[in-house]
């Protein structure tokens, strides 16, 4: 009996040990919130009505809901159609977490122009909007830009075309332009070969004291960046830029015993697209397979010599186009 | 063709080794033929013109296991399997397989180990498989398509199939405890994709103490975790639970009385994941099972309490995806809808059904079961329940269990979810009722859920009553020779909140469940019974399937089974 006593108040023990005390929480988010219609609680608002990004001003957003909702908030500049877009799941928006500095989400770049500010919210019909003045455009830090056409076409460039059908490697000023007036153009048919064309930007077009670029020496301190414009309806492009290291410094690239290194693009997309990719994280190719570079085997941004950028299409497919520009080294990835 | 000449190769060498050596050769295995031919009708508004309406194939099997022993202290186990489905020839629609592969032994009269193959069980609470079951009894027509998910997924005795390795060790005393069993085993839940997703492995351990014939007591540990330097991130998941566990019989005026006693806690955590919550609890599990005297009737009385954030990722495993796909007609309707399972579904496709644990926490059905989804290892529960059983009438036997369960914390309000299940089945052997020679058995069953919760605001309530119930019976109107028939009927109706979780198993969003679902199945066939190892039944069967709040078309499927088992 005395067994029985004990096991039976050793249940009720650690029953009433088990009793647990957090009726106050609750898991996730709050059902009354969820299923409530939405409110407005504090106004779409901007904290300022004009910015001046050259001198590194931002702009803040906030709002405030009844519930947790699906925003978005989409700047459209009146001009350039250019657009930047926040969105985020939450009960409230917030000028600390929601800055513009000025950088675009869809090509082209803003510029001093007026923009609308449009919040939409998941589930609800109405649309809040404030307006937002550009003064000035954000400056764009760049350690060197090797090409972005605004001054037509250096001498020091060596161009080479093919002489197919439709063949068009020309520099334009349209309303396709991203970033400044200019890009280039490159587009035609050549139904014996890969190669459309292809421009060398020689070192000497850069500095005329040195055989090789002006960058950091460190590989992963050195970003490669450009802007491709796909262009929709025609065939896949490939722009094929490789970078040709003169490591002993004579003006001349030596393709048995000094690195190239090679970063291929496949313009699978519709409209324009940054490209931004570390300078160590390129490998040497051939046939668009890695291999071990013929060189050091060390990546030296600071020994390129020569930049050869190809554009490629398949020959069995006819016609091919793309457009490019602002081709530069950063310091850190392009932020546009 | 490559595999058929090493099948042939080994088999020769079986051959030879059993020539060399009597009895250290055994043949086991199974084979199989399943026919079917299905026919699917879609009530819509507009008629279905897109959906293709019949579907037949089938399959034959054959599973050829030869279980080695070289010596007294090892044992190899290893099964092909061949399979072709029907209008498959010259090896077209061939598959060839090894089935099961294990080695085991012991080392130095002690130490047993096992490597390959492993069937693993611990606690409901640490790593065991909480088979889903509509109800705890259905009739024999559904019962032997059961069994062929149960061979084809090695569901035995509620252990989980894995691959790994396993040891264990017992030990005599003859002071203070009578002696000491010690289990061990380590398994590969996942492989690692040499890029973002690690290994993710299976470990634990059981040490077991018994101290007289009555007493005993030990320790739980499984712990799930991702091996660090299989991939370059250093962010890995932990999910280490322990608990402890106690036993005592005692004689209370004859009645055998065994009270045990299982708590422990859990811990599921990320390492380098600053969004990742830890998720800690605890549960308790403490019940009391009486038996009497002469074995009439037996109960158990329990009390249950699982912390909402108790996470067992070898406990909480379900063993159906109701998110998988079926064997046939994925989607209906000219909208090509994904079609909702039914009870047909539950009862014979393979197909949603799991082979192992699995390392995320699987999405419940509300509409099947929104009580314990995860067994006894559901968390969030708090309360007890009751089963008991009766075979004190001749020829009839009651079994009977009633969970009256809780929410410990709210889902997205403070007020909580109230459980209520009650089951009853039962048995009849009517030929002894009525004295008559020819087998005929009869079972009736009924399992009821109901879910509420007042909320603070309309919004909040929910108000899910399920209702299952089932009869059928088998006939041997001649030697061996069977009619077998079965119903089930099914209905959810009422609304609850699903809970949609992140990565982290912590809740998102609730989405609500609005749902008055019907079905009925019947099922009538014959069954000729070669040996008790094998059989061949001719079957029927017919689901209708009816949503009432019209959200899905219904349909009705009907199955026309011809199915050959063996197992040798």
């Amino acid at each position: 009996m005395k067994k029985i006593i004990l096991i039976a108040t050793c249940f009720l023990g650690f029953t009433f040990l088990s009793c647990r005390k957090d009726a106050t929480k609750i898991d996730g988010p709050s059902i009354e919130e969820l299923y409530s219609s939405f409110k407005m609680l504090a106004n779409f608002k901007a904290n300022k009505d004009s910015v001046d990004f050259a001198s590194g001003a931002t702009v803040g957003f906030s709002a405030t809901f009844n519930k947790i909702v699906s925003w978005k908030i989409t700047i459209t500049g009146t001009t350039s159609k250019a657009r930047k877009v926040f969105s985020g799941q939450s009960k409230s928006i917030d000028a600390a977490s929601t800055v513009w500095n000025g950088t675009t989400t869809y090509f082209p770049l803003f510029a001093a122009e007026n923009c609308i500010a449009k919040l939409t919210i998941d589930g609800v019909m109405d649309t809040f909007q404030v307006p937002i003045k550009i003064k000035n455009t954000r400056v764009i830090n760049t350690s060197l830009v090797i090409a972005d056409y605004e001054n037509g076409f250096n001498p020091a460039w060596v161009k080479f075309v093919q002489t197919g059908a439709n063949m068009d490697f020309n520099i334009k000023s349209d309303s396709s332009k991203v970033q400044g007036n200019s890009y280039l153009n490159m587009a035609g048919t050549v139904n014996w070969d890969w190669l459309i064309g292809l421009i060398d930007y020689p070192a000497s077009a850069y500095s005329t004291t040195s055989n090789t670029l002006n960058l950091n020496a460190n590989p992963d301190a050195v970003y490669f960046n450009c802007l491709v414009y796909g262009v929709p309806n025609t065939n896949m492009s490939k722009v094929l830029f490789q970078f040709k290291e003169d490591e002993n410094a004579d003006g001349v690239f030596n393709a048995n015993n000094e690195d190239e290194y090679a970063f291929n693009i496949d313009v699978t997309w519709t409209g324009w697209k940054l490209v931004s990719i570390k300078y160590s994280d390129i490998t040497a190719l051939v046939n668009g397979q890695p291999v071990t570079p013929k060189g050091n085997s060390i990546h030296n941004p600071n020994k390129i010599g020569k930049i050869s950028m190809l554009h490629l299409a398949d020959k069995a497919l006819g016609a091919a186009a793309c457009k490019i520009d602002f081709i530069c080294f950063t310091s850190a990835p392009l932020e546009l | 063709m490559k595999h058929l000449q090493l099948l042939v190769l080994f088999l020769f060498f079986v051959a030879s080794l059993q020539a060399q050596q009597k009895k250290t050769v055994d043949f086991i295995g199974g084979a199989r033929s399943y026919m079917s031919n299905s026919q699917l009708s879609v009530q819509d508004s507009l008629p279905d013109t897109t959906t293709l309406k019949r579907n037949t194939g089938g399959y034959a099997l054959i599973d050829l296991g030869v279980n080695i022993r070289p010596n007294d202290k090892t044992e190899i186990m290893g099964m092909f399997r061949i399979r072709n489905e029907y209008g498959g020839f010259w090896g077209a629609g061939v598959s060839f397989d090894v089935r099961q592969l294990w080695l085991k032994g012991i080392i130095g009269n002690v130490v047993r180990y096992q490597l390959g193959d492993l069937n693993l069980k611990q606690t409901p609470f640490t790593l065991h498989n909480n088979r889903f079951q509509l109800l705890d009894s259905m009739p024999s027509v559904f019962q032997l398509q059961q069994n062929i998910i149960s061979y084809e997924k090695f569901y035995t005795n509620n252990t989980w199939r894995q691959q790994g390795a396993n040891v264990d060790m017992g030990l005599s005393f003859n002071k203070y405890i009578q002696s000491m069993d010690v289990n061990a085993y380590i398994t590969r839940l996942r492989a690692t994709d040499f890029n973002a997703i690690p290994d993710r492995l299976l470990g634990g351990f059981t040490i077991a103490i018994k101290q007289t014939a009555r007493r005993s007591f030990g320790l739980h540990k499984v712990s799930t975790f991702d091996l660090k330097g299989t991939v370059l991130d250093s962010n890995m998941y932990s999910n280490n639970v322990t608990t402890v566990f106690a036993q005592q019989d005692v004689f209370i005026k004859n009645h055998l009385s065994t009270f045990k006693l299982e708590l422990g806690n859990s811990v599921a955590k990320y390492s380098h994941d600053a969004f990742a919550p830890v998720l800690k609890d605890y549960f308790i599990h403490a019940h009391m099972h009486v038996v009497a005297p002469n074995n009439k009737w037996e109960s158990t009385l329990a009390y249950l309490n699982v912390g909402p954030d108790f996470r067992s990722v070898g406990a909480q495993s379900m063993n159906i995806n109701f998110q998988a796909s079926t064997n046939y007609y994925n989607s209906y309707a000219n909208d090509k809808l994904s079609r909702p399972l039914s009870i047909m579904d539950l009862v014979r496709s393979e197909n949603i059904y799991t082979t192992g644990v699995t390392s995320n926490l699987m999405r419940p059905s509300l509409a099947y079961n929104a009580i314990l989804p995860y067994g006894l290892a559901t968390f969030n529960r708090i309360g007890a329940y009751w089963k008991a059983s009766y075979n004190g009438f001749k020829s009839v036997g009651l079994q009977a269990t009633v969970y009256k369960l809780s929410e410990v914390r709210g889902q997205g309000t403070t007020q909580l979810k109230q459980f209520l299940q009650a089951e009853v089945q039962s048995t009849f052997k009517l030929h002894e009722l009525m004295s008559t020679k020819k087998p005929f058995l009869f079972q009736a069953g009924f399992r009821f859920q109901n879910t509420q919760r007042t909320g603070r605001v309309a919004v909040e309530d929910v108000d899910l009553k399920s209702l299952a119930l089932q009869a059928g019976c088998t006939y041997e109107f001649a030697p061996k020779l069977q009619v077998i028939g079965g119903l089930i009927w099914f209905q959810s109706k009422g609304n609850d909140f699903q809970a949609d979780r992140n990565v982290y198993t912590t809740v998102d969003y609730y989405t609500n469940q609005k749902m008055d679902v019907a079905q009925q199945m019947t099922a009538l066939g014959l069954k000729c019974n070669f040996s008790p190892k094998s059989y061949i039944t001719a079957l029927y069967q017919s689901v209708n399937y009816k949503d009432k709040l019209l959200v899905m078309p219904d349909y009705t499927m009907n199955q026309f089974l011809l199915i050959y088992n063996m197992t040798f």
